[in-house]
Formats: C-alpha cells, structure tokens, sequence
C-alpha cells in the first residue's frame, strides 16, 4: 500500500502550503514533480551544465555520463535489450511523428489506428495519407470503449502498421496490448504502442508485449515538460531513416556526403535537453522505487469511491466502461447539453481543485459521439481519499444548483 | 449576451491588464461567431458563468441557484444597466467638458473629475456672502431686462457678447478673470464688465474705477481693472493704499477722489447694482457668454465652448 503522506512529502506543491495545497487531479494532462527531479535538473544548471558527446572537457564528460546514465535507467524502466533501443524526444507526439516519417509508408500502405486516439497518434497518419496516399483504417472499439480483437483480425489483413494506444487518456481503458501484438505479428504486421497514458501507471516491459514500436512522455510519469522517450526494437531502428537530421547525428560530412552515426544517435538531431533527460531519469528512477500494483490499487481505490458517488447523480454519464477497475486513475463524465466547462472553472474557483474539461484532444472520437465536451478526473499515486470526497463534495454543490 | 458584456468589460480592463485583454480576445472570439450565426465553441460564456457561480455558491447555494436559473435574464439587465450608465458616464463627460461640471451647467452636485467642486464655487450673493459651492436654479439668471449700456465694454459690435460680473475681493472671480481676458483677446468679442460688490468693502474700488473711467477713458479703466485682479487682494482691498495705486498709473488722486465720493458716482453705481440685481445672479463670478450664465470660475475651455457654440444640448 503507498504511503501518500510520505509520498505528498516529495511534492513542494503538495507539501509547502500548509494545508492549502491544490487538490490536483489532472494527472493523465500533467503530472506533478517530485523534488527529485527538479534537484537533479537543477543540479546539471548550477553544476554542469554543458554539452553531452562533443566536449572532451570535464563538465561535457559528466553530462554524457549523466545522458547515457538516463538512458541506461529508461531501458531499464520498461526492459529494453539495451540502451541504444532508447531515443530521447520531446515528448510521445514526436515520437509518433518520427516513426511515421522515417518507416518508409509508400502509398497504399495500410495503417490501422483505434477510434479512440489522441490526436498525436491521428493526425500524423492523416498527413501522410494527404501527402502520400497511405490507406488510414479506424478499428472501431466495443460499445463499453473496450478493444475490440475481432474488429482487428478483420481489418488486418494487409496492413503495414497496427499503431495503438495503450491506454486511452478518454476513458482509461488499457487496450489488450499483448493480443494484438500477438494477432499483428502473426501476419507479419508491425505495432506501435502509444504509452503516454499507460507508462506512468504500470509496468511496461517491452520484451515481454514484444511491441516494435513504443513511445511516451516525461511529463506524465513526474518528468519534466519536453522530453520523452521513443523505443524500438534494435534490429527496425536501424532500418529507419531518421526525419531529423544534423548535427550529432552524423560520423562524418564531406561537401558531397555524409555518414549516420549508429542509432540512438541518428535520431537525435540538434543539442538536446539534456536537463530534461537527467531530470527523466530521475523520474524513472522515483517511480521505480514503487510497485506499480500498488499504485494502481490506490488509484482504483479512489477511482472506486468517485465513480460510486458520480453514480448516484442521475445526469452524470461516466465515458467508458463502468466498472472502475477498467478504467485506471481516469474518471471522464459529462452531461447532456450541458458545457462541462463550467464544472471545472466552478471547482477550481471554489475549492482549488484541478479538473480537466473538453475533448481532451480526441475531437475525432467526441464529433462521432456528437458529444460537445466532459470533464476528466484523472488520478496518481500522489492523491488522497480526502482529496476525492473534497472533489465528490464540491461536485453536489454545483449539481445543487445547476 | 454575457459574452457582449464580457467583450465591453474586459475590454475596458484589458487596456490595463495582460490577463484581462485574453478574456477579451476569447469574449471578441465568441461574439464574432455569434453576429455570423455560428455557435460560440469556446466555452467562454460557461467559463465566466462558472466563475460568477462559483463565488456565489460559497456564500449562498440558494442565491447561486437563483442567479443560474436566470442568468440571461440578469444578463440582460445587466447589459441595459451598463447601457444606461455607459450613456450616464458619456453625459457627464460632455458636461464636464462643456459645462465644467459632470451634472450640467453651474449644477454643484458630486463630479469625479472635479471632486472638490472647484469649477462651481462663488462668493455667494445672499447672507454672510460666504465662499463656496452655491446651488442655485440657474434658468432665473437672465441678462433679459437688464441694460448694460452704463458698464464699460470692448470691441462693441461683435457678434459675440461676454459679459464678466465679479467682485475684485472675490477669490472665485480673480481666478476667472484672467480666463476670460484670454478669451476676449482671441475671440475679439463684445465683452462687458460689471464689478458687483459681493465681498467684503470693495464699493470704494467700484468708485473709483468708475471716476477713472469718466476722467482718463475706457482704456485707463481696462489698465486699472487688470491691475485690481492681478494684484495682492489684502493690499488693494486696504482703502488707505487706493492714492498709491492711482498714483502708480499717474491719475490725479485728488480728481479721481472727488469724484469717486461724489453723489453722481454714488447715484450711477447704486443704479449699476440694481441693474445687475436684475439678472438673479446668486454669486461672483457670473459670467454670460451670448445670454448663457456660467456662474463660477470654469475652465477655459467652458468658455471657449459656449463662444464656439460647441454646446449641443
């Protein structure tokens, strides 16, 4: 079981307010960071802060000592074979983007993406049916928001990519990723997990789904903003060509050529956010510290007490499966006609507490739905149960009178 | 419609404030959808409405209740009570530029640009003859019956007419005066002047000034009378400095004296005071520009108003 007072403890929001901290629940948008991470940032700024893998002075050998240090823990954090299989990028959107460019798609090349993506894993294979003519198949889910494996076998059939999310920032369901790993390399078809949403709550061991492609975010995994990780097996990494290139990325340049380095390097075109990356690190290594079944039993917990409450008000449809254990830490609902707009600005207003309320950047699944917008809880180790009865009382306030 | 009250309010605000001029842009964004017949897809309008109940509800979920129910409704008194003090405002400023007072012409009652009430202050006519804000009905002062002929004038013959009646004891007067020696300099108008007594002994001053004028002429007076307002009021107010202050404009004190004391000076200002008794002033200074009476020292530009007939209402 977490220990949250110990935990609320590493988190200067959470701690250094004297009872007045923000009841934070937007964490599937941005998590908060712990003090770990912003001292190992801050420690790279004050300490040592030059370039990684150019410099042979002492301060650029720590930071390459430190970068590749932050790599060796990524690999480890989600069981790469080695650290080469870690690309750092800004975030998952540019991961998404850098396996749309550089897989080589020719047109009429098959995609098949869910309906239920963000749009960081829709509109880069929108593009490049625009630009190129690749064929981009939605794979419609069950009634309840659940995978559907049946809509996938029948789609399958030709495709060149099964690109997924694996949990969906909508409704939090966690799409069967070994299944359909398991279904897509049958007939030789290449996947790519979407893990934004999915890395911060649970164990990710990429030999073990044995996904060709991954990608996700610092700063939903208590990182820092702009950095993020794109993983892919070592032997398909080497056969993409980069859509990034310059310096860093190169052994040698004449006026008429040039030689790729090995990857990771290849893909990490330009001076990177080598802060961020030490700061990733630290994220990960924080995380690690805690069974991921115990952080997702307390958000169930939560997510357990807020859905039976939200249940209880008639108006109240809840997005996605009803049962909570379905639905990690994200509790999304909504209400007929009404802009849910207003229920987040009314708790923030009210009682400091921080909900998020929109499409959440799924416009494409709430235009199928003609649903205008919702409001989404979403839930992290670092939350409490008073935390959700502050936020479940505040709600019946505004119900009251709305 | 609470996006238009948005728009116009955080407008105003977003002058000032960085976070008030995004409200705006997002009320601006909103409206425009709205006059081209599209939805507003901003959530603006719940966003502020959301904020307006929030702060209702923790005081009262009854009145929060209420204000939800109705709030087009309370928006729209809202809008037309913030058009009518939008028209208000607009009011006041044109009378505080014309007329030197947000509430109308010689109007005392409170101004925000003139709190003090500086533009309306007289030395008032009736009882102790005390200094400061007198209200009075300002239609009963009239130049109508009232024969002038006697006073000292400049440029007779011009379509314009000032007519300046102060007191040279009375602060409020020496504070127009030089106004309104500027306004006559450029507009070349008709320009009269009586001195009304209204403070203190000044009878001796009026005695004199009128002597002068019978003796050396009206330009003589005019060099007197800017003397007698420009100069310190405790000195020419002391009678025993009056052959002084002749003799430094080379009047024969004696003449001068003689005649100022004389039963023909005192007829001709007994019936001067009666004449100016007949326009119902109530203080000095009271100032006439082409028959409209601004009583009290105003600004410049009141007077530069009325003459350029910039006066609508």
């Amino acid at each position: 079981m977490l220990n949250t007072s110990k935990i609320r403890a590493d988190f200067n929001i959470l701690s250094s307010r004297n009872g007045s901290a923000p009841v934070y629940l937007d964490s599937a948008c941005m998590s908060l960071k712990p003090n770990q991470v912003i001292e190992a940032m801050n420690d790279y700024y004050f300490n040592y802060p030059a370039c990684a893998g150019r410099s042979s002075h002492k301060l650029g050998d720590k930071v390459t000592k430190k970068v590749k240090e932050a790599r060796q823990i990524i690999a480890k954090f989600i069981n790469a074979r080695n650290e080469d299989e870690i690309i750092f990028t800004r975030n998952t959107t540019e991961g998404i983007n850098l396996l749309a460019n550089s897989l080589g798609l020719q047109k009429g090349d098959i995609v098949l993406i869910s309906d239920k993506e963000h749009n960081s894993n829709l509109i880069p294979w929108l593009q490049l049916r625009d630009k190129i003519g690749i064929t981009v198949k939605i794979i419609p889910s069950n009634e309840d928001g659940s995978f559907n494996l049946d809509n996938l076998s029948k789609l399958i059939t030709g495709a060149k990519l099964v690109s997924v999310v694996h949990t969906s920032n909508l409704d939090g369901v966690t799409n069967p990723a070994k299944k359909i790993i398991e279904i897509a390399h049958k007939n030789n078809i290449l996947v790519f997990l979407d893990a934004a949403q999915s890395i911060p709550h649970k164990k990710i061991d990429v030999q073990d789904l044995d996904v060709d492609f991954l990608a996700f975010s610092g700063h939903k995994m208590l990182g820092p903003t702009g950095t993020g990780v794109f993983y892919g097996k070592s032997e398909l990494l080497e056969k993409l060509s980069p859509f990034l290139v310059g310096g860093d990325t190169v052994e040698f340049s004449t006026y008429e050529n040039y030689k790729l380095l090995p990857v990771p390097e290849k893909f990490e075109a330009g001076l990177q956010d080598y802060a961020g990356i030490i700061g990733l690190g630290e994220a990960a290594k924080y995380l690690s510290q805690f069974n991921f079944k115990d952080i997702a039993e307390h958000e169930l917990r939560l997510n357990t007490y807020i859905t039976g409450e939200l249940k209880k008000i008639l108006q109240i449809k809840i997005i996605g499966p009803e049962d909570p254990k379905e639905r990690s830490g994200i509790i999304n609902f909504y209400i007929d006609g009404t802009d849910m707009h207003k229920f987040a600005v009314m708790l923030d207003e009210m009682a400091d507490i921080s909900i998020r309320s929109g499409q959440h950047c799924v416009h494409s699944w709430f235009n199928s739905k003609k649903i205008y917008n919702s409001a989404r809880v979403s839930l992290y180790l670092y939350n409490t149960m008073e935390e959700a009865e502050a936020f479940i009382a505040n709600l019946n306030k505004i119900i009251k009178i709305l | 419609m609470p996006c238009i009250l948005a728009l116009i309010i955080f407008g105003i605000l977003g002058i000032f404030s960085a976070s008030h001029r995004a409200l705006a842009k997002e009320a601006f964004s909103c409206v425009f959808r709205r006059i081209t017949l599209r939805p507003c897809n901003t959530g603006f309008a719940d966003k502020i409405k959301g904020k307006i109940l929030s702060k209702i509800i923790t005081r009262s979920e009854f009145f929060a209740k209420m204000v939800n129910k109705h709030y087009e409704i309370l928006s729209w008194i809202f809008f037309i009570l913030m058009l009518g003090s939008t028209v208000w405002v607009m009011r006041g400023v044109y009378n505080f530029y014309v007329f030197g007072s947000c509430n109308g012409l010689n109007e005392s009652g409170f101004c925000a640009f003139d709190p003090s009430g500086e533009n309306n202050k007289v030395t008032s006519l009736e009882g102790d003859n005390s200094c400061g804000i007198t209200q009075k009905i300002e239609e009963n002062v009239t130049l109508e019956d009232v024969d002038l002929s006697g006073f000292p004038a400049q440029n007779i013959g011009s379509k314009d007419t000032v007519v300046f009646i102060g007191c040279y004891a009375c602060d409020y007067s020496r504070k127009a005066y030089p106004d309104i020696q500027k306004l006559i300099k450029n507009k070349k108008a008709n320009y009269i002047f009586a001195h009304y007594p209204a403070k203190g002994d000044t009878m001796f001053l009026g005695d004199a000034g009128y002597a002068v004028r019978k003796l050396y002429g009206d330009e003589a007076f005019w060099k007197l009378n800017d003397y007698l307002f420009i100069a310190d009021k405790n000195y020419i107010l002391d009678k025993s400095n009056l052959g002084t202050i002749l003799n430094s404009f080379n009047f024969d004190i004696k003449k001068v004296n003689e005649l100022a004391n004389g039963s023909e000076t005192r007829i001709m200002m007994k019936n001067q005071i009666k004449e100016l008794d007949k326009t119902n002033m109530y203080g000095t200074p009271t100032i006439f520009i082409n028959g409209k009476a601004f009583v009290g020292p105003k600004p410049y530009r009141v007077y530069r108003s009325a003459i350029n007939k910039f006066i609508f209402f």
